[in-house]
């Protein structure tokens, strides 16, 4: 019985991350981290140019709440997106599933893809669950939910373009972005099926206040 | 306490009449709401036409009764909105909100100085910037849509476009080069609903300015780029003669909510 729950909570694993701010994450038993990886002191300031001073409150596919900053700390691309779009945004995880095979072993383990959805209507935990599921989406990725004004704060950092039509659907700008450890912008590719080898690049990189590798 | 108002028009007893028979007009068809809000004006309910619309969007979109500041913010309500809140100074700022540029025409933190009068609409302020002003007071920055609403009506008309004479000295403004430093906010004429300066001061934020979507390249915007924005293929053009319209909608997104331009600023609303 108890194997079946470990099995069912590792399914929303993204939860598991968020919620297990500092603890050890799965494959992160190799002794030398990545330099873009390097722990950076739990109690240190944000720097001036993180995002994660955004203070909002999200929700995840497993209904856990947590801020942005708990991905302090490791590389993260993040993307807008929202769960019934038809036609850009099973493009985007493409290329985003695409970016992350490009990694190496050690930062694709450490890693984040973020989609944050531009729907605060439809997009519940249970709609952003069915979206995992049928992009098979594995623990590297988390997906958010939150309230407007976050999703807009969010939007304008990022230079996020969105409007909802007639019907309900986004109609928004294909970018993603990727933020180092500290959370700073450090690259954003923009448009469908391009050379993504400069966005992974930009995740390998180490943020500069990480201090150097255990 | 910052407020968005000092109702420097109405001083002018030239301009007195008209904004008062503005404001008895509007007022009559606004139920909702105070009767008088000091410094704003009422917008009654009504409908926005978009300039770029794509293929499901209805070509008007109402818009509901709203409160509008009658003129942009000026420096010196900014100064009393920075010294309160001190992380919006120019050196405490955090740069996600705010770019290098920010407030950078003032002589100093907490000093104006002779390019940033204080009777001027303060400039330099990035969109977060600007939002933060107006939640302090409980007010908002207008939508695209009621700003658009409210700038749509001419002097004597509620619509614009078809006063004699009115079109043309809108697009006036943009065959002058921005004075320095800038005239005092609230100095032009009212229109129809009695905001004054919207069309032929300063660019304004509006809440939503991300939703603007022409992208960089002229010649994409036609069909504007499949690649950069989903679902916005079939883009139409309501009138492609409103130059202004065009000007105002590539402005918005050429711009990010940190940016600090010399002569964009911003003015306040409040729902009823």
């Amino acid at each position: 019985m108890k194997t079946i729950a470990v099995l069912l909570s590792g399914f929303a694993a993204a939860s598991a991350l968020l919620a297990a701010e500092g603890a050890v994450p799965p494959g992160s038993g190799s002794a030398i981290r990545p330099p873009c990886c390097a722990a950076i002191a739990p109690d240190a300031p944000l720097t001036a140019r993180s995002l994660y001073q955004l203070d909002a409150i999200w929700t995840n596919d497993a209904g856990r709440v947590s801020k942005l900053a708990t991905l302090r700390g490791r590389p993260v691309v993040i993307a807008m997106f929202f769960a019934s779009c038809e036609y850009a945004c099973p493009i985007l995880v493409s290329d985003l599933q695409r970016l992350r095979s490009a990694l190496p072993e050690a930062v694709r383990e450490r890693a984040q893809i973020v989609l944050v959805s531009f729907d605060t209507v439809r997009d519940t935990p249970a709609a952003l669950l069915a979206f995992r599921e049928r992009m098979t989406l594995d623990a590297g990725w988390t997906l958010l939910r939150g309230p407007e004004a976050a999703v807009q704060d969010l939007a304008m950092l990022l230079g996020v373009k969105y409007k909802q039509d007639a019907r309900g659907q986004f109609a928004h700008s294909n970018l993603f972005t990727v933020l180092n450890a500290e959370g700073e912008i450090v690259h954003q590719h923009a448009g469908l099926q391009g050379d993504i080898s400069e966005a992974a690049a930009a995740v390998m990189r180490p943020a500069k206040s990480a201090s150097p590798s255990p | 306490m910052a407020r968005c108002f000092i109702p420097v028009g109405w001083q002018q007893a030239g301009h007195l009449a008209l904004v008062g028979f503005a404001l008895l007009a509007t007022l009559a068809t606004t139920r909702a709401g105070p009767a008088t809000q000091a410094g704003m004006t009422a917008i009654p309910a009504g409908t926005y036409r978009p300039l770029i619309r794509s293929q499901d969007e209805p070509a008007e979109i109402s818009v509901a009764p709203f409160w509008l500041d009658i003129r942009p913010v000026t420096n010196a309500e900014y100064l009393a909105f920075v010294q309160a809140h001190p992380r919006w100074r120019r050196s405490q700022v955090s740069p996600l909100f705010a770019d290098s540029g920010y407030l950078s025409d003032w002589a100093g933190d907490l000093e104006l100085g002779p390019s940033a009068p204080v009777g001027a609409p303060v400039v330099r302020v990035s969109w977060f910037a600007a939002r933060a002003y107006a939640r302090a007071i409980d007010k908002r920055l207008p939508t695209i849509a009621e700003w658009e609403r409210a700038a749509a009506a001419g002097f004597t008309q509620s619509e614009g476009a078809k006063e004699p004479g009115f079109p043309a000295q809108v697009l006036a403004w943009f065959t002058q080069p921005t004075p320095q430093p800038l005239p005092a906010a609230g100095s032009g004429r009212p229109n129809y609903f009695g905001a004054r300066d919207l069309l032929t001061l300063v660019w304004e934020w509006v809440d939503d300015f991300n939703t603007a979507m022409v992208t960089g390249e002229s010649r994409g915007d036609s069909g504007l780029d499949r690649n950069l924005f989903c679902g916005a293929g079939a883009a139409g053009i309501r009138d492609p003669s409103d130059f202004a319209g065009f000007m105002r909608a590539g402005f918005r997104s050429s711009v990010r909510a940190s940016y600090s331009v010399p002569n964009l600023g911003f003015r306040c609303a409040q729902s009823p």
